[in-house]
């Protein structure tokens, strides 16, 4: 136990007046402070004895003593991050717990190159904390976002570990260009480009941000409206994920934590396919249907000649062999803590997750050293850096005929798994789902480098210097050997091996000037450059016919081929911005952002992205402080401009002739795309209008948004006639817009000083997408199931609007949209979208004494999903070799029948499967709205002495579900797909994806 | 010590800003390693051959799944047994303009029209020492012979099309093109076979364009073209050179190392430039997808000892669980992946000029053709006496012939009997939709009648 340093002092000094001691009965007050969440003791906490001076600090145990001056009885309890409380000195030791600070309005926020007060800040920014992800069992930290911050859309792609995420803040703006947010891990801008080459059924094979360990995060700062972005100019249009790690603090004694949990997964819901003999009955029906011949049924008896009656048909389930209960371990060791000089964090994490979908999994090694020195009173240098090393076992799924699931799924159940003779038995285009299991041999080996040093100087009293020097280092190493007893393996072998790098440099200067002049006015301005440059490189070698199945090393093939491609952009840019603050009742904010990107022409080359923001904080104003009803009441709204040049190849400006058109082994080339010397910035201009509010003694805080985005001069393929010799050229061309308005509550239900605690945080959001200007529709797609037209949102399918199926004749009916009496691709309309109408989530979280109770929801609703595996599997026949779903048992069978499954037939004049409608109908596109119990927690932390027996400073325990319950309308699996992650402007296709699981987690944290 | 860190700190800083201007440039300008810029695509000897072949690619890229599926696939030897719809509405007949592989087909073929064209354009003005006048010629011709034929495949689908004949710079390019004439389309590809056969060497290649390729491509034009003396005089011409034979047994035209003496163009592939057509033919239980499998009518017909002969090589039968199950065996090279794609064979030459001097009424004449192309696949001479029979016979023949080749659906809508045989009675189905998106993006498109 030690006395305070830094307020004991003056109060021996100052406060102790030498009368006081001339008083009686000075008495000594001991206690413990200790956070109420996980029950460690805090250090650093200052006690205050209300109304004086006097007070101490806690020492490293979080124990305090001072002495009480007579007269008084109360302490004050404060530090950074709590609620502050008054307790009242009653003689015996005072044991506090700390509740961690929930009025956001009050905290700091990491903004674009500096820090603010939550109080004058202007900008549309959301703060999700660490400690709100780290249980979560997902690999990637964009994932953890589901439901926490509004306007922003988190999807997971599929439910396979460490696969893509669909994320987008405030809808889409671009079309060709990425929409996806631009990530800055500790200063450094992170390369969010999948490295994996292997082809896996159009789906984005990897997420890159899984290589970020969630547990190192200490909070996420999303930055959505243009004030926020501008000052990452081009990089800022998508908005910007700010991930800032956990860093050591002055003071503190080191702490360490160890964190483990362990799950088990499991697929909610599974496919209902048909029966042998109900396959053999639909068969049969299709067959007469058809015109056929009733002596001829392909299911009669085996003597006649048939496959044997109905009613002898076998059912095979092959989907069992490929869903499993799949495990997720996680294992983080770090240790956080410094002196007055030099402050370090370091940590190791293990994370291990099996897809419910066999064979894929994925691990990961990560590790983290942050490290602060001040070298001098002025001087400051420090490091973010981070090593990762990620291992998938990749496997295919989605649109892949030979994937897992489809192998699985579509081949007819009335068909053996094995062939008599106990080889893999294969129908039509799939390959045997346990010949793939068993075989399939895909690696991918991922390293990855995310490292930062800098250097700050500071200059007299309001100025400082920074330098930062980043690399971002992403290496993918894959090798995939494909035997002969799977299909791609045929006929002897075949192995491809993928060496692919991208690596970020980035060099940034900036110059902070902060100062205070008299009480009321404040001002922070900064200056900076930066470089950039992005290289991506990758060599590929393939190799075909193998001696035997045992050597898979393309050194053992036949026949072995390579290549390798280069690529690369520059970045060079200048920036600045200024805050000004009256009062901290008035602010104003203004930046302005030059960027020039290689990627155009000279001419073109630098963009200018600028942005302004007010802010009014009407609480700090007389008549509003008369009212007594708000403890916060603020009003902000920002201009600006951002811009884009992602997604856009290197070269784009360019007219090129590329290589590789080879002939007879002889080089060739051939006219690669077209040039535009014009081709410019594609540039989002965002007003954004907001207000944030606090009442009830700050009990319930509301935060309010309004934007209004439009994005012009779209980096756009724009067609151009197929007569020329190309489809497409990049233009800018068109415009998007995307208006919406964002809400979140956050109540604190009961009394700060109760046991119990209590509070919930609700967000929604609406964002309305529309494509306000495109030179000609554009499809894209398989099946060139989605279409982009003027006045229609992004992510609109475009199909046949089926009417009903005829009650007389069985046949489907569609709508005849150009009204000239017969079917044709003029009648394909869009039929609905793939955006929610509202999304957003609920954090609950309930705490007393050491038990701590809490759930997330999140919900989208309104959006639309093609359900491609109703497409194939209710095929009325037409698909030889593909089964049913049960659905299919619901056609149309005799006159009266009412359903909105027609009778089956593969005649095409029918339309009913075939035909001009190719199955391109709308009865597979269903509504995808849900609301999923993401996460229900109950955890439990041991009373400080209990685990001071055991030798522990803090032990909690916990257990967890996720995705424990779905209320959806959607007739699939998961409404939470997006199985063409890899085709761009498409979302929400559901094709033999692996689903969200449903996890059941026990975990433990152990602080040292 | 704080002052040379400050000094330190400084450097580093004014570096940076160095560096940050004085790489500018370099950062801003990168050069394109894996790519040109398109007007230095044709400078020089070497890269002029590279164009050329750059066309073939293109040729081949068409050639390899769309056009054979586009010509066999609507006829009646062959069914689809796959997943995908776009070769399912091509199988029953029933073209919608947003099929995806009609779509695929037509964006190749003007790539190949295009590559042809920036050939076309720069070479005539390239001076070279290492480019002879004859090499110069000859890839001159080359590309006029793949332009040729590709606006004759594009003809024979479509009907008329616009006629671009000059390298697309700017997309602007090409505007005001409005669909020729199907006559129009075909005089274009006279023109271009006759600088082609004039320009083209003399010479027995079979995987590069020769004289003898482009008269059989001329041949085959004028029959389609109804010009019966002029086909006949181009056969003849194939068909009496004696770089050329027909083979047997058939198998030998598509056994490696393939190059026959029958062929007269085929498209060569390797195992570095793949043909993965057999995957679409082969059981599953062999590797393949079995996308195409032969109905059984055209199995039996194959079989037939008086009919097929020993072309019942393209047909191979496997076991899969159990039971016997046939397929097609034409394109079978699944390890190595160099099956050819075939575009000019003799027994077509034989089988053009036997229809020839069937109109013409040269009917022993024509029976002797017709006879040379049963002889070599082992079955009995026919013995037709009318025209009428005769024609009926070459088109019997044609059908397995050719079974699993870009003929037969062309063949039967060029004789005018798609409807008679295939039952697509309604003739503006006789030619491809435009593709939907296309009409879109050219306002000079007009769509062809009925889609």
């Amino acid at each position: 136990m030690k006395s305070s340093t830094l307020l004991a002092v003056p109060a021996v000094v100052a406060g102790l007046a030498p009368a006081s001691f001339a008083q009686t009965a000075a008495s000594a007050v001991t206690g413990t402070i200790v956070d109420a969440t996980d029950r460690s003791p805090l250090p650093g906490v200052t006690v205050v004895v209300k109304g004086t001076t006097v007070g101490a600090s806690t020492g490293p145990d979080g124990s305090f003593s001072l002495t009480l001056p007579p007269g008084s009885t109360t302490l004050t309890i404060s530090a950074v991050g709590y609620e502050s409380q008054t307790v009242a000195a009653t003689g015996g030791p005072i044991n506090v717990a700390l509740k961690a600070d929930v009025k956001q309005l009050s905290e700091v926020v990491v903004t674009g190159y500096s820090e603010q007060n939550r109080k004058t800040l202007t900008s549309a920014i959301s703060s999700v904390k660490g400690d709100a992800l780290k249980d979560i069992p997902a690999a990637s930290p964009d994932q953890l976002l589901q439901g926490k911050a509004p306007g922003v859309q988190v999807s997971a792609n599929s439910g396979v570990p460490g696969g893509g995420v669909f994320i987008r803040i405030r809808g889409s703006n671009s079309v060709n260009a990425s929409n996806d947010p631009l990530y800055v891990v500790d200063g450094v801008f992170i390369n969010n480009t999948n490295l994996i080459a292997t082809g896996l059924g159009n789906q984005v094979s990897s997420n890159p941000l899984a290589d970020i360990n969630p547990q190192d995060i200490e909070s996420i700062e999303i930055l959505k409206d243009a004030n926020a972005t501008a000052i990452y100019g081009s990089r800022g249009a998508n908005g910007v994920v700010l991930i800032t790690t956990k860093r050591g603090k002055a003071g503190d004694k080191t702490r360490i934590t160890f964190n483990t949990y362990h799950g088990w997964s499991k697929a909610p819901k599974q496919y209902e396919l048909v029966s042998g003999p109900e396959l053999a009955q639909l068969e049969n029906e299709r067959f007469l249907n058809d015109g056929g011949n009733p002596a001829q049924l392909p299911y009669r008896s085996v003597a006649s000649g048939g496959r044997g009656l109905p009613e002898e048909q076998q059912t095979y389930d092959r989907l069992s062999d490929v869903f499993r209960t799949a495990q997720t371990q996680s294992y983080e060791l770090s240790a956080a803590g410094g002196s007055a000089k030099t402050q370090f964090y370091v940590g190791g994490g293990y994370f291990r997750q099996e897809s419910i979908a066999r064979p894929t999994n994925f691990d990961r090694f990560s590790l983290r050293v942050n490290l602060d020195n001040s070298v001098t009173d002025r001087l400051r240098i420090g490091t973010s850096t981070a090593l990762t090393r990620t291992h998938r076992n990749v496997s295919s799924n989605d649109n892949n005929p030979v994937g897992v699931i489809n192998s699985a799924l579509f081949p007819r159940t009335n068909l053996p798994i094995y062939n008599p003779d106990g080889t893999y038995a294969k129908y039509g285009s799939f390959d045997n789902h346990q010949a793939l299991i068993d075989n399939l041999n895909n690696d991918a080996v991922g390293s990855r480098v995310i490292s930062n040093v800098y250097g700050q100087y500071q200059f007299g009293k309001h100025l400082t210097l920074r330098s930062s020097w980043s690399i971002d280092f992403n290496d993918m190493y894959e090798n995939n050997f494909n035997n002969t007893l799977i299909l791609a393996g045929q006929p002897r072998g075949t192995a491809t091996s993928f060496l692919s790098r991208d690596i970020t440099l980035l060099n940034e200067q900036t110059l902070n000037y902060s100062v205070d002049f008299g009480e009321n006015h404040s001002l922070q301005a900064l200056v900076g450059n930066t470089i950039q440059k992005n290289t991506f490189q990758r060599t590929s070698l393939s190799g075909q016919q193998f001696p035997s199945n045992d050597l898979t090393s393309i050194a053992s093939a036949a026949t072995q081929t390579g290549s390798s491609s280069r690529s690369q952009a520059g970045l060079l840019s200048f920036f600045g911005k200024a805050t000004y603050s009256f009062k901290q009742r008035y602010t104003a904010d203004v930046s302005l952002r030059a960027d020039a990107s290689s990627r155009f022409g000279a001419d073109n080359r630098w963009g200018y992205f600028p942005a302004v923001g007010l802010g009014w904080r009407l609480s700090e104003e007389e008549f509003i402080k008369n009212l007594n009803v708000f403890q916060e009441l603020k009003l902000r709204g920002s201009v600006g401009k951002t811009g884009n040049q992602a997604g856009i190849s290197d070269f784009a400006a360019r007219g090129l002739v590329q290589g590789g058109a080879n002939y007879l082994d002889l080089p060739g080339t051939t006219p690669l795309q077209l040039a535009n010397p014009n081709l410019s910035w594609e540039s989002t201009r965002q007003w954004n209008v907001g207000l944030d509010a606090a009442v009830l003694q700050s009990r319930l805080l509301l935060e309010l948004n309004y934007y209004d985005k439009y994005t012009s001069g779209l980096l756009l393929n724009v067609p151009v006639p197929r007569k020329t010799g190309f489809a497409s050229v990049v233009e800018n061309y068109g415009a998007v817009s995307n208006k919406g308005f964002e809400v979140q509550l956050t109540a604190n239900w009961l009394p700060s000083a109760s046991a119990v605690q209590w509070s919930t945080t609700f967000n929604v959001a609406r964002n309305v997408n529309r494509i306000e200007k495109l030179a000609a529709p554009i499809t894209s797609g398989s099946r060139d199931i989605f279409r982009l037209e003027e006045g229609a949102p992004l992510y609109s399918f475009w199909l046949y609007h089926q009417t009903g199926v005829n009650s007389e004749t069985g046949d489907a009916q569609y709508q005849d949209v150009n009204g000239d009496g017969q079917l044709s691709v003029a009648d394909r309309k869009l039929v609905g979208n793939a955006w929610p109408d509202y999304f957003g989530g609920v954090t609950n979280s309930v705490t007393y004494k050491g038990l701590d109770f809490g759930f997330t929801l999140n919900f989208e609703q309104g959006a639309k999903i093609m359900n491609m595996n109703r497409f194939f599997l209710v095929h009325g026949g037409t698909q030889s070799n593909i089964g049913y779903l049960r659905e299919q048992l619901d056609r149309w069978q005799k006159p009266g029948d009412q359903t909105d499954i027609p009778r089956l037939t593969t005649n095409p004049a029918s339309n009913n499967y075939g035909g001009v409608v190719q199955n391109l109908s709308d009865r597979y596109l269903e509504d995808g709205s849900f609301l999923r119990l993401r996460t229900l927690s109950l955890g439990y932390t041991v009373p400080k002495e209990v685990a001071a027996k055991a030798h522990l400073n803090s032990l909690r325990l916990y257990v967890q579900a996720t995705n424990l319950l779905t209320i959806t309308p959607y007739s699939g699996i998961d409404p939470e797909v997006n199985s063409q992650s890899g085709v761009a402007n498409t979302k929400n296709i559901d094709w033999a994806t692996v689903p969200q699981p449903r996890t059941f987690q026990v975990g433990i944290t152990v602080g040292l | 010590m704080k002052s040379s860190l400050y000094h330190l700190l400084f450097a580093a800083v004014l570096g940076a800003a160095t560096l940050s201007f004085s790489a500018c440039n370099d950062l801003l300008d990168p050069t394109p390693v894996q790519q040109l810029p398109d007007d230095q695509a044709i400078t020089d000897a070497s890269s002029a051959r590279s164009a050329t072949i750059g066309v073939y690619d293109r040729v081949q890229a068409y050639y390899q799944l769309n056009w054979p599926v586009l010509g066999f696939l609507p006829g009646e030897n062959v069914r689809f047994n796959g997943t995908l719809n776009q070769f399912l509405q091509i199988d029953q007949n029933q073209l919608s303009a947003d099929n995806v592989l009609i779509t695929e087909a037509w964006t190749q073929m003007y790539q190949a029209v295009n590559g042809a064209n920036n050939v076309l354009a720069a070479l005539p003005g390239l001076s070279d020492p290492l480019l002879t006048a004859t090499e110069k010629n000859q890839l001159l011709g080359e590309a006029y012979f793949l332009r040729a034929l590709v606006y004759f495949d594009l003809g024979r689908g479509w009907g008329g099309v616009p006629l671009v004949l000059t390298p697309t710079r700017t997309k602007e390019n090409g505007r005001g093109i409005r669909r020729s004439t199907l006559a129009q389309t075909y005089d274009q590809v006279l023109a271009d076979l006759t600088q082609a056969e004039a320009l083209l060497p003399e010479a027995a290649t079979r995987n590069r364009a020769v004289k003898a390729a482009a008269r059989a491509l001329r041949a085959r034009l004028h029959l389609y073209r109804q010009q019966w003396t002029e086909a006949e005089a181009y056969a003849t011409q194939v068909i009496s050179s004696s770089n050329y034979g027909l083979v047997t047994p058939y198998r030998a035209i598509s056994t490696a190392p393939f190059l026959s003496r029958e062929s007269v163009f085929e498209l060569t592939f390797s195992n570095s430039d793949a043909n993965t057509m057999w995957n679409n033919w082969f059981p599953s239980a062999l590797g393949g997808q079995f996308n195409f499998q032969p109905v059984p009518a055209a199995i039996a017909l194959l079989n037939d000892p008086t009919v097929g002969g020993n072309r019942s090589a393209l047909l191979a039968t496997t076991v899969i669980a159990g039971s016997n199950v046939t397929y097609g065996n034409l394109y079978s090279r699944s390890a190595q992946r160099d099956d050819p794609s075939y575009v000019l064979r003799l027994a077509e030459q034989y089988l053009i000029r036997a229809e020839a001097r069937a109109k013409q009424g040269k009917l022993t004449d024509a029976l002797a053709d017709l006879n040379a192309v049963r002889a070599r696949a082992g079955v009995p001479a026919s013995t037709a006496a009318t025209a009428d029979a005769l024609l009926l016979a070459i088109e019997d023949e044609r059908r397995v012939e050719f079974a699993f080749e870009a003929d037969r659906w062309f063949d039967l809508v060029r004789t005018g009997r798609a409807g008679a045989v295939l039952g697509v009675t309604d003739q503006r189905r006789w030619v491809f939709p435009l593709p939907f998106n296309d009409l879109v993006a050219d306002p000079d498109l007009e769509q062809n009648p009925g889609y």
